[in-house]
């Protein structure tokens, strides 16, 4: 974006945020359900103070990393194979594109039968939710690798490990990172999903608490605080993507 | 004459199996001395590219032998043959500088060494200047030229040009055959040059072989007796036409089959 661009984003947001305070001092929008900025602004600067809702993202932050580190190798790896091989392709690819499209949130009850409700639990639905994504990624990643380039590699003598590393890893770089990256929105959701539906602990479980008992100044500064980590998240997913993709520019 | 450099002895290529199979190429001979520059052109699928693939160690003919230098092209041989196809196929990522220099780091030459090797071959390509550019900041012909620098930075004795001008428009492509051919007389590299212009044929080689059409045999072998270095005017000279004629009497029988 242009600065003048982000200038005009930057006022309107702050254009509905003044219209919002101003409705509610106004008597006209009911402060119990929609609190105004400035009341969340200050619940948000003394949740911030407090070590236990601290403590709490950081369980969330933990859960949604460990997934993340244990889905992203996984995904990618099967989705190579099964690109790769021709075999493992006709047997496990229409499987995998037809889980694809089923909401795995009907499996969250199995997961809690099987692991309890625990972080292993949390971690455990957000490999499952995330992997999908990452193997459908990795199929398209190896088919995005231009096959006159492995051709011009064998003319000069590469070998296969080579062209591993000089050909489908720079070529699959920019679908990878963007499968990784929206892998991590899905992984997001499934971890705060699973906190809200049952836990013990957790950003999503207070928020799921807050909301109970309509302290919606807490659970609006809540819901600022996941939203700003997960768009940091995505945004510097996004950076390093557009740094590794530029030589994709007019291609 | 000196001796062969690029011997192609009773070379056969089917593909498929026995029922569906078909011939591209069936009992190829011929000797290309060192330095030629030979321009290989026939009707369209009549095994052309299939020969220089065969030459460039990519697959093994179904019978008879493809010698370089005396050793059969049983793999890619990357130092005595060296490969340009019709699209640049440069990867994307990498600038022109680290294209040209990338079969040297494919067989470990130090980064250095590489580099200056392949700015000279930029140099020879008329690209100095260009090193840092991406593909896509290159025009069409750039990119080939590029491609040629590649095929030549290990210094080859063979150089395969599989249509490499096709996908250029007409002044592009005039303007690189001249230049290939001022490489070629600074280098002294044996090129064999598929193409589907008779023109570009008999203007840039030594000798034109024509295939038939599938299977794939050579009806002719034309010795082109013009002087080089070649200009312009000769393609409107009568020789130039005589000889263009006769390779044309062999095509268009066999495209009108």
């Amino acid at each position: 974006m242009r600065r003048h661009e982000r200038l005009i984003v930057a006022a309107v947001v702050l254009g509905l945020f003044a219209l919002w305070e101003a409705l509610v001092r106004l008597g006209r929008i009911d402060p119990s359900l929609a609190p105004a900025p400035s009341t969340v602004a200050d619940a948000l600067i003394r949740l911030a103070g407090r070590s236990e809702v601290r403590a709490s993202l950081g369980v969330t932050a933990w859960e949604v990393l460990a997934a993340f580190l244990i889905a992203l190798p996984t995904g990618l790896l099967l989705g190579f194979l099964l690109a790769e091989l021709p075999v493992l392709g006709a047997l496990f690819r229409p499987l995998v594109n037809f889980l694809f499209g089923v909401p795995k949130s009907i499996f969250l009850p199995v997961f809690i039968l099987v692991f309890g409700v625990s972080i292993p639990q949390k971690v455990a639905f957000g490999v499952f939710t995330t992997v999908f994504v990452l193997i459908v990624g990795g199929i398209a990643a190896v088919q995005s690798v231009p096959r006159e380039l492995i051709t011009v590699s064998r003319v000069y003598g590469a070998t296969r490990a080579q062209i591993i590393r000089e050909i489908y890893l720079p070529a699959m770089a920019p679908i990878l990172l963007e499968s990784a990256r929206l892998a991590m929105v899905f992984n997001i959701t499934a971890v705060l999903l699973c906190e809200i539906y049952g836990a013990r602990d957790g950003i999503g479980y207070r928020i799921a608490a807050w909301g109970e008992n309509l302290q919606m100044p807490q659970l609006y500064a809540a819901l600022v605080i996941v939203a700003a980590a997960a768009v940091a998240v995505n945004e510097a997913l996004r950076a390093v993507e557009t740094r590794l993709g530029a030589w994709r520019q007019g291609a | 004459m000196s001796r062969a450099l690029v011997a192609i002895r009773g070379v056969s290529q089917r593909f498929g199996a026995d029922g569906g199979a078909v011939t591209a190429l069936e009992s190829i001979d011929l000797e290309i001395p060192n330095g030629q520059f030979v321009s290989v052109v026939g009707p369209s699928g009549c095994g052309k590219s299939t020969l220089l693939s065969l030459v460039a160690g990519l697959r093994l003919p179904s019978s008879g032998t493809v010698l370089c230098d005396g050793e059969p092209m049983a793999a890619p041989m990357p130092r005595k043959v060296g490969m340009i196809f019709q699209e640049a196929n440069l990867l994307p990522w990498l600038s022109a500088v680290d294209n040209v220099a990338f079969p040297l780091k494919l067989r470990h030459v130090a980064k250095a060494e590489r580099l200056a090797a392949a700015r000279r071959m930029l140099e020879l390509t008329g690209l100095a200047g260009f090193e840092d550019r991406l593909p896509h900041q290159l025009s069409g012909g750039m990119k080939q030229r590029v491609s040629i620098a590649r095929g030549l930075v290990q210094n080859p004795a063979v150089l395969l040009m599989d249509e490499p001008f096709a996908s250029l428009d007409e002044q592009t492509r005039m303007v690189l055959g001249d230049e290939l051919l001022r490489i070629w007389s600074e280098t002294r590299k044996t090129v064999i040059f598929v193409t589907h212009s008779l023109n570009e044929a008999v203007y840039l080689a030594d000798r034109v072989i024509v295939l038939s059409a599938r299977p794939g045999r050579v009806v002719d072998d034309v010795d082109v007796d013009l002087t080089r270095p070649r200009s312009f005017a000769m393609t409107a000279g009568e020789r130039f036409g005589i000889l263009k004629d006769r390779i044309w009497q062999h095509i268009k029988s066999a495209e009108r089959r």
